[in-house]
Order: C-alpha cells, then sequence, then structure tokens
C-alpha cells in the first residue's frame, strides 16, 4: 500500500511538471546579422555584460531601457566589424569594471579565483592526515566476532539486530 | 556525557580541540558584523568609471527652440551640473523643484539631458515646472546618455569649468544628497574666481 | 540581502528594515546551531574504527567536496563586499566565475560517488577497488566519448564527460549491486535489499541524470528571434515552424491574441502550438503566455512578440532539449531521500547496545 501511495505521488509530482505554465519574459527583438557567426558573437556578449540596472540580470534577459540601449550599441558594434575586446572595452570604459559578469584576473581577485582549489586541497590534506592515524579507537572483536561483523556489513540485508 | 576511550591530557589537545569548535561561530561573528555594516550602502551605486576623466565627446540638438546643434564644448567655462531627466520618471518630477531652486536661488549652472524622451512633452514638461538648465541636450535614443555612461534617471554630473567630470549621483538631488555636491562645486568655483 | 550589502539573486527587498531583520534571522540559526556544535560536537564521537581505504572515506571525501562547493558560493557572493570594503575598487562576480569553479567539482564529486559505491564499509583493499572498477571507467570513457556522435554527429567535450559522468555512476552501482547479491539468488536478494539500498542508488544516478541534462541542454539549446507572417516557415535543428494562423479568444478575465504554429520534423506533425498575447481586462496589462511542448526529449517553446504593419510578428522560437531531465534527476534525488528514510531499521527500537555493531551500513545507508 505505501508503495502505491509513492507512486500515485510521483505521478502528481511528474503532471505538474509537465504542465507547468509559462511567464511572461523580455521582448523579442529580431536583429539582423550579417554572418551568422555574429549571432552567437552577440549571444556571448550580452550573457557576459552585467545590465547597469537590474544588476541581476545580464543584457540578453534584462528589459530595462539601458539594456535596450546596450544591445542595440553591441549590435551596432558588431556590425561596425569591432572585436568582442573592442566592444567589452567600450562597455567597461562607460560602466566600469562591474558590467563585467567575468571577475578580471587581477591580484586583487587572485584570491576569490584560487579558493576553490586552495580549500579542496586543505579538505582533502586533512582528510589524508586523519586517515593516517592509526585506528585506535576501533573496538578490539574476536576474529569469530569480526568474521560476522564483515559479513553483516557485505550483504545489507534487512536482518533483526536483537537475535543473538 | 563524553566518552571517550582514551585519557586525555588536561591542557594542550584538549583546549586546542575546544578552540577548533569555537572558531566557526567566530567567523560568523565577524562576518555577521560585516554584513551589519554593510546595511543601507546603496547597492545600485556603481562607482562611476568616468569619474576623473574628460566628459566624453558627444553631439546632439537642444530639447527647446532655437534648436541649434551641441557638444561636450558647450559645457566648459564654469564648474556646472549635469542632469539627467525625463517625463516618465516620478523622481525627476519630484526633484524638479530643487533644482529650481538652487538654479535661481544659489545661481547654479546646470545643463540638462533629456533621456528616451519625447519633445513635445519635455518642452511641455518645462513650460509647466520652470525651467533651471542653461540648455537641455535632447537625446531620445540614449546615445549621448550611453557615452555617459548613465544607467537611468535621475542622474547627476559634477563637471569642472575644464570639463573634467568630478563626481557623479545617481538618484534625487534634494536636500540631503545636494550638501556634498555642493561643496565641491563651491570649491570649484573658487578655484575659477581665483584665478581670475 | 537588497539592504544595501549584497546584490545577489536573493534580493529581498531593497530596504534596510528588512535587511537587520534578516540579519537577526540569520544570526539567531546560523549562530545558534554553531554554538551548540562548539559546546556538543565533543560528545559525538565514532566508536568504530575505519582503514583508510574505505567507503567511510569517500563519503567523507564526499562532503568535503560539497563543503569547498558550498564555500565557493559564498566566497563568490561575498568576495565583492570585501574588496570593496578593502578599497579594493567594484568588482562583479556572476555565472562565469560560478561555473568555473562549480563544474569541476561537481565532476570531482561524480567520480568520487562511483569510487565510493564500489569501495566497502571499513576497508578495501585499494588493488581490489580498481580491479572492479577499471571496465566501468573504460566502458564510461568510450561511452562517453560515444554520445555526442550518436546524438548530434559530432563531438563535444562537456556533454561526454557528462555522458561519461553518468555511465560510471550506473556501472559502479551496478558492482556496488552485485557484490551485495553474491551469497544469494536474484530475486531473493533484491527483494531483501533495504529501500534505503535503493534510495541511495536512485538518488546517486538522479545526480547524473541532471548533469547529463544540464550538459545537453547547455550545448544542443537553439533558440531564433524571428519575424514570421502567416505562411512562413522557419526551420530550427531538426524541426520546422509554419506559422498558419491568427485568431482572437476570450479567456475568463482577459482577451488574448492568438497564434497557431504547427511544428513538424522531417514532415511529421509534431505539436501545434498557440501562444498567446493576453490583455487582462482588470489592469489593463499585455502578458505573452508561451506555448509549450514538452516532453523528456526535448521542449519546443514559441512566443509571440509585437506584431508589423503587414501582420507579421516578431516570434521567438526554441528547441530545448533533454532539459527535463534536469528535474527528473532533481525528482529521483528527491525519490531517493524518501525511501532511505522509508528503512524500517530507522523505526525499530534499539535493543542491542553492543556499539561495535552500530556500524553505518546496519543502520542504513
Amino acid at each position: 500500500m505505501r508503495n502505491s501511495m509513492c507512486f500515485g505521488l510521483v505521478k502528481a509530482l511528474m503532471l505538474m511538471l509537465l504542465l507547468a505554465s509559462s511567464m511572461s519574459f523580455a521582448s523579442i527583438e529580431t536583429y539582423q546579422f550579417a554572418q551568422p557567426e555574429m549571432a552567437q558573437r552577440f549571444n556571448d556578449l550580452t550573457t557576459v555584460l552585467r545590465c547597469p540596472k537590474c544588476q541581476n540580470q545580464n543584457l540578453a534577459d534584462s528589459d530595462s531601457i539601458i539594456a535596450k540601449d546596450l544591445r542595440a550599441q553591441v549590435h551596432n558594434l558588431l556590425g561596425q566589424g569591432q572585436t568582442n575586446d573592442q566592444i567589452t572595452d567600450f562597455m567597461v570604459q562607460r560602466y566600469g569594471d562591474f558590467i563585467l559578469y567575468d571577475p578580471p584576473f587581477k591580484r586583487s581577485t587572485l584570491v576569490m579565483w584560487l579558493a576553490p582549489i586552495g580549500l579542496l586541497l586543505i579538505g582533502l590534506s586533512v582528510l589524508w592526515f586523519l586517515g593516517r592515524k592509526p585506528a585506535a579507537q576501533a573496538a578490539m572483536l574476536t576474529p569469530d566476532e569480526q568474521q560476522q561483523v564483515n559479513n553483516l556489513l557485505d550483504s545489507d540485508q534487512q536482518l533483526d539486530i536483537h537475535h543473538d | 556525557m563524553a566518552h571517550q576511550p582514551q585519557s586525555t591530557p588536561p591542557t594542550g589537545p584538549a583546549t586546542r580541540q575546544r578552540l577548533l569548535l569555537v572558531l566557526p561561530m567566530l567567523l560568523a561573528f565577524a562576518l555577521g558584523l560585516f554584513l551589519y555594516h554593510g546595511i543601507g550602502k546603496d547597492p545600485n551605486a556603481m562607482q562611476s568609471s568616468l569619474i576623473g576623466s574628460q566628459v566624453p565627446q558627444f553631439a546632439g540638438e537642444t530639447l527647446l527652440a532655437p534648436i541649434t546643434t551641441v557638444t561636450q564644448a558647450n559645457l566648459l567655462g564654469q564648474p556646472a551640473l549635469v542632469n539627467v531627466w525625463a517625463t516618465w520618471c516620478p523622481t525627476c518630477r519630484a526633484e524638479h523643484e530643487f533644482l529650481n531652486q538652487i538654479a535661481s536661488q544659489e545661481g547654479v549652472r546646470i545643463f540638462g539631458v533629456n533621456y528616451h524622451d519625447q519633445r513635445a512633452s519635455a518642452q511641455q514638461w518645462l513650460l509647466e515646472l520652470g525651467n533651471p538648465y542653461v540648455f537641455s541636450v535632447f537625446d531620445p535614443k540614449g546615445v549621448v546618455g550611453i557615452e555617459l555612461g548613465v544607467v537611468g534617471a535621475p542622474e547627476t554630473y559634477l563637471i569642472d569649468a575644464q570639463g573634467k567630470i568630478i563626481d557623479k549621483l545617481t538618484g534625487e538631488l534634494n536636500e540631503r544628497t545636494w550638501p556634498p555636491l555642493r561643496d565641491q562645486y563651491l570649491a570649484l568655483q573658487a578655484g575659477v574666481d581665483n584665478a581670475q | 540581502m537588497r539592504s544595501g550589502v549584497l546584490t545577489s539573486v536573493h534580493a529581498f527587498a531593497s530596504d534596510p528594515d528588512r535587511g537587520y531583520f534578516v540579519l537577526v534571522l540569520l544570526a539567531i540559526t546560523v549562530g545558534g546551531s554553531l554554538l551548540l556544535f562548539a559546546l556538543r560536537a565533543s560528545t559525538v564521537s565514532s566508536r568504530v574504527g575505519y582503514r583508510f581505504w574505505s567507503r567511510e572515506t569517500f563519503l567523507l571525501s564526499n562532503n568535503v567536496i560539497l563543503v569547498v562547493a558550498a564555500l565557493t558560493v559564498l566566497l563568490g557572493t561575498l568576495y565583492p563586499l570585501l574588496l570593496d570594503a578593502l578599497g579594493g575598487g567594484k568588482i562583479s562576480v556572476g555565472p562565469p566565475y560560478f561555473n568555473a569553479a562549480f563544474v569541476p567539482l561537481m565532476v570531482l564529486l561524480i567520480v568520487a560517488m562511483g569510487l565510493g559505491l564500489g569501495a566497502k564499509w571499513k576497508t578495501i583493499n585499494p588493488r581490489e577497488l580498481t580491479r572492479s572498477l577499471t571496465s566501468p571507467a573504460l566502458i564510461a570513457v568510450v561511452l562517453g566519448v560515444a554520445f555526442p556522435f550518436i546524438y548530434d554527429g559530432q563531438f563535444n567535450p562537456s556533454t561526454s564527460l557528462a555522458a561519461a559522468l553518468l555511465t560510471w555512476l550506473l556501472l559502479a552501482s551496478w558492482v556496488d549491486l552485485k557484490r551485495r547479491l553474491r551469497h544469494q539468488g536474484w530475486w531473493r536478494g533484491l527483494r531483501q535489499l533495504n529501500p534505503g539500498y535503493y534510495g541511495m542508488l536512485l538518488a546517486h544516478v538522479g545526480i547524473g541524470v541532471t548533469a547529463l541534462g544540464i550538459a545537453v541542454v547547455s550545448h544542443y539549446d537553439q533558440q531564433e528571434d524571428v519575424y514570421m507572417a502567416i505562411g512562413d516557415e522557419v526551420k530550427l535543428g531538426q524541426y520546422e515552424f509554419v506559422f498558419t494562423a491568427v485568431t482572437d479568444v476570450e479567456g475568463p478575465n482577459y482577451s488574448a491574441v492568438q497564434g497557431h504554429v504547427t511544428v513538424f520534423k522531417g514532415g511529421q506533425l509534431v505539436a501545434q502550438l498557440l501562444p498567446q498575447k493576453r490583455n487582462y481586462h482588470s489592469r489593463n496589462q499585455v502578458m505573452t503566455e508561451a506555448a509549450i511542448d514538452a516532453a523528456l526529449s526535448r521542449d519546443i517553446y514559441v512566443a509571440m512578440g509585437e506584431p508589423l504593419e503587414n501582420n507579421a510578428w516578431a516570434m521567438r522560437l526554441h528547441v530545448k532539449p533533454m532539459i527535463r531531465c534536469i528535474w527528473l534527476g532533481g525528482l529521483m534525488m528527491a525519490l531517493g531521500g524518501v525511501l532511505a528514510v522509508w528503512d524500517k531499521r530507522y523505526r525499530r527500537r534499539r535493543v542491542d547496545t553492543n556499539p561495535s555493531l552500530q556500524t553505518p551500513a546496519a543502520l542504513g545507508e
């Protein structure tokens, strides 16, 4: 009975997911590009540039006036033949480093970039050194008991532990 | 009751262990202090990256007749405010009276940038509410705005007589936000007066 | 906290009062739990030893990775603030940083999960571990590399990696399952396994499924914003979108303009989509209702933008492959958790107090 309840719940959840309705979204702009790879660059650029007004969104997603203006600007600059770097420089010049989602790899941000690897190495080395300590806290079992225990561990079955 | 298989010495490892256990709490406390300190700061106040550099080159038409073309050169000569405004912006409307006030009573030189607006409604607005501006640049597409690094309205830049951007205020100019700008404005003004 | 401290996706309010409230709330919950930790952590001790090479160690390494991932998110969020406070200027941290940090950690996590599945509790000989997991590893690499060729006809490193990781998890689970059924017949063995064990397998595989969904939709996602007049056909990927008609419909509290878009794949009808632009009467607000044809293998999405004079409409067309797999994987993880809790051994009264028998395996994974 429990199983069928579970299954019913699963079915309901899946149904909900599949019928999820949509929400409204940013307006659709149909930019034309001379070459298809420019369209890709447009997408790339507008996703790494932050909307200066709605700072939680990138240029591609934001609906604010400045985002629309800047998308048009990116389109223009692409049409003028500027490179990705030139376009991001244009933006940074007027809006500061803040407009780039990718924090620059400067000395001041070194800590942030290296932190994940550093923390991981620290964590794993702690694990290593702790593990190297002899297991002095292990309870001592007779060889028979140890065999029993090993079998229990291996089989992973529903056992009645309070059988003696 | 802690039941440890080995006996631990009274000092040394036990104290160190206790210290380690308290450490996360202390770190969290420090973080809390840091966050507390930051409450109230405006997250949207992006430091203008143009502060310290020249007003960028631009060209546009004036809003009111006679309609002429103006450029950044027309802003030079004296310290001034450049105020970005629009009729669709309620805060600009709230700030407008204050602009009138400082322009007429304190003689502050203000230029306007009419941002993403319609000429007719903007002209009507100034007629009704008063015109504190030496002139306003008509910027319907936001082109001048992008050059200045404008994010929205209202915004106000303080420039010196040579056209260097000294400071930028994002948001309403009122009794609370004006004093720091005014002090700088007066200092610049004094500098110009002394040089003459 | 939009109270002025953080600009983050979790903006609560642009208002210091709410910021103070949240800070106090965090102080109580986080401070309280850390205080509890400081006072009581020394009383929690493991009475059962385990060797270095064991399942326990792999579980611990997974925890290390997860903690590092959490810390990375914390660091990425707070670093701009710290830097600004120290006068280092305003920098911005967004998806590029988090992706660059998070993805390798998750890859490592999934690899470690597989190793953990291959390992036994308390102790395992590293050589035995290597032996039992070598073929799974090789098969995973081969299938991983093959996947993008089968799916798309050309190579792609990240979808390869995701497919390889999912295969790795499946095969490592198989190794563990086989070991547990070694002593008895199949059917009897499967029935005797705990729900908790199945939960564990389901949850692990769920992670792989989500990873594959994410990788596939990131790389094979297709989108087109285009003007379409009635009768126009646009090809996107393997699908043809035909804009057949525009009608007016009335809803309970709105009037809408409804577009009819028929989707074909290689000439076969796939879906009839009806995107709408609704005008809600009470607020006089125009909202766009996109039309989605959903399936596990892909979502097809059509939305209408603004019309032009000649009755052409701006249309956004999306084909998102395997995006539902992301949710499917999540569902699997959730179900796995439910199954794990269902384990009868959690509800049994503990009569036996012999500490050496209270191993993680006996108490459920």
